[in-house]
């Protein structure tokens, strides 16, 4: 009897080492959970990339435009520096087996819950066209194609410290809900990048002539 | 005096014998239902650590929703040439989903009159996808394939001479289709846009050439 006792004890006891183990593995490996297609990371990796797309293009619109060295250079910066990032948030789609197509309109994944637990406002939503957080519209990129000169400086500088901020505001959107390591860091490093940017454009816009 | 009769040796040891049996009895009693109270507490107990282990699985490994059962018409293409020629280029499929392509490729977006093939190939090189309509398709159809196409990565255009209303094609993969309201359309997106499978997937869709009618 007390043996038949011990060996159901003996098994409990097993299952629950495993199982903790299991658990604690699957939380603390180094190499993360794959998120789910509907996370908060995985959209912010596809939305991002578009994002993206659209400052790679106007930087480089500025470039062939501008002869300024200083406005030059930092075009060329944003353009590299941008569509880089965007092949790694490609390249972690991929590697998780995600489609790079979402099955959700833009900007959900900014609705979603927060980890905090707080209702607040962590970063704005898509505008009510569906469109993302500081996006030039297709008009003011015509009319920065067709440009010359310190107008188009002005109206460049203009649009992207816009596009910086949305991105800020996704990228602190997705901090606050998520802790997959990768999503996590390239968020912070998009923080800390754009506000720079932002600072230097800004002092770039004010020192622009008048016109 | 003892009112109780006096027992007999013989009785007292039928009582001691009657209570001992008792008493077994009752301990066997006690052990079998302890028994059956550790079988029933390990079997809850191996079956909640269970439920709690699937449900962890299952709330973190959430599949992405497969919908690839609807690409059975898609038909694919392979040993596709990726050279950049001048001039015009005989497509083997129409419309054309992948081959040779000017070296400019097509600015992506929104167009309501055909676009040239060697430019939008380039496009399909890039990971974009290509939807296409015959262009006699009703206005409204077009306006659902509008808001079908991504924003990116992606050209809408009518085509001359299609051989069904509606076609999508990638580098080396395309689907026709009636109806723009085919959920197949939105499946061929999810596999096909971007993909991995292009040669060179996130290459530029702007800052190339716009052809004409683009909104």
């Amino acid at each position: 009897m007390n043996r038949s006792r011990l060996v159901a004890a003996a098994i409990v006891v097993a299952v629950l080492l495993g199982a903790g183990g299991f658990l604690i593995g699957r939380f603390s490996s180094p190499t993360p959970v794959v998120p789910a297609d509907s996370s908060a990371a995985a959209g912010f990796l596809r939305d991002m990339q578009v994002h993206h797309a659209q400052a790679v293009d106007m930087a480089m619109t500025i470039r062939d435009i501008s002869d300024d060295p200083a406005l030059r250079r930092l075009a060329y910066d944003i353009a590299l520096g941008q569509s880089n990032q965007s092949g790694q948030m490609y390249g972690l789609l991929e590697s998780w087996g995600l489609s790079q197509a979402s099955s959700q309109p833009p900007m959900a994944w900014m609705s979603g819950p927060v980890i905090d637990g707080s209702s607040g406002d962590h970063g704005h939503t898509a505008s009510s066209d569906g469109t993302m957080p500081g996006m030039a519209t297709a008009a003011q990129l015509t009319e920065l194609r067709s440009a010359t000169g310190v107008a188009a400086e002005r109206l460049f500088l203009t649009l992207m410290i816009a596009h910086h901020q949305g991105g800020l505001a996704m990228a602190e959107g997705v901090l606050a809900r998520t802790t997959v390591p990768q999503v996590v860091s390239m968020a912070k490093g998009i923080e800390v990048s754009q506000q720079s940017d932002i600072d230097a454009m800004t002092a770039m816009l004010a020192a622009l002539p008048a016109g | 005096m003892s009112t109780a009769p006096k027992q007999t040796k013989a009785q007292r040891q039928a009582e001691q014998r009657a209570a001992q049996l008792e008493t077994f009895k009752k301990k066997e009693a006690a052990r079998k239902r302890n028994r059956i109270l550790t079988i029933a507490l390990s079997v809850l107990g191996v079956v909640a650590v269970v439920a709690l282990v699937v449900t962890v699985i299952v709330i973190n490994v959430q599949p992405k929703p497969d919908n690839s059962a609807l690409l059975g018409n898609v038909q694919t293409f392979d040993n596709l040439e990726a050279t950049h020629v001048e001039g015009t280029v005989d497509y083997t499929m129409s419309p054309p989903a992948g081959g040779p392509h000017n070296p400019v490729w097509l600015n992506c977006g929104i167009y309501d009159q055909p676009v040239p093939n060697e430019n939008a190939v380039h496009d399909l090189e890039h990971g974009s996808v290509w939807i296409t309509y015959q262009p006699d398709l009703p206005q409204a159809e077009i306006d659902k394939l509008k808001a079908l196409t991504p924003s990116t990565y992606a050209v809408l255009s009518p085509f001359e001479d299609l051989d069904a209303p509606i076609a999508i094609s990638a580098w080396g993969a395309q689907l026709k289709v009636t109806d723009p309201d085919d959920p197949a359309l939105q499946a061929f997106i999810d596999k096909y846009w971007k993909s991995a499978d292009a040669p060179e997937p996130g290459a530029p869709c702007t800052g190339g050439v716009d052809g004409p009618g683009k909104e």
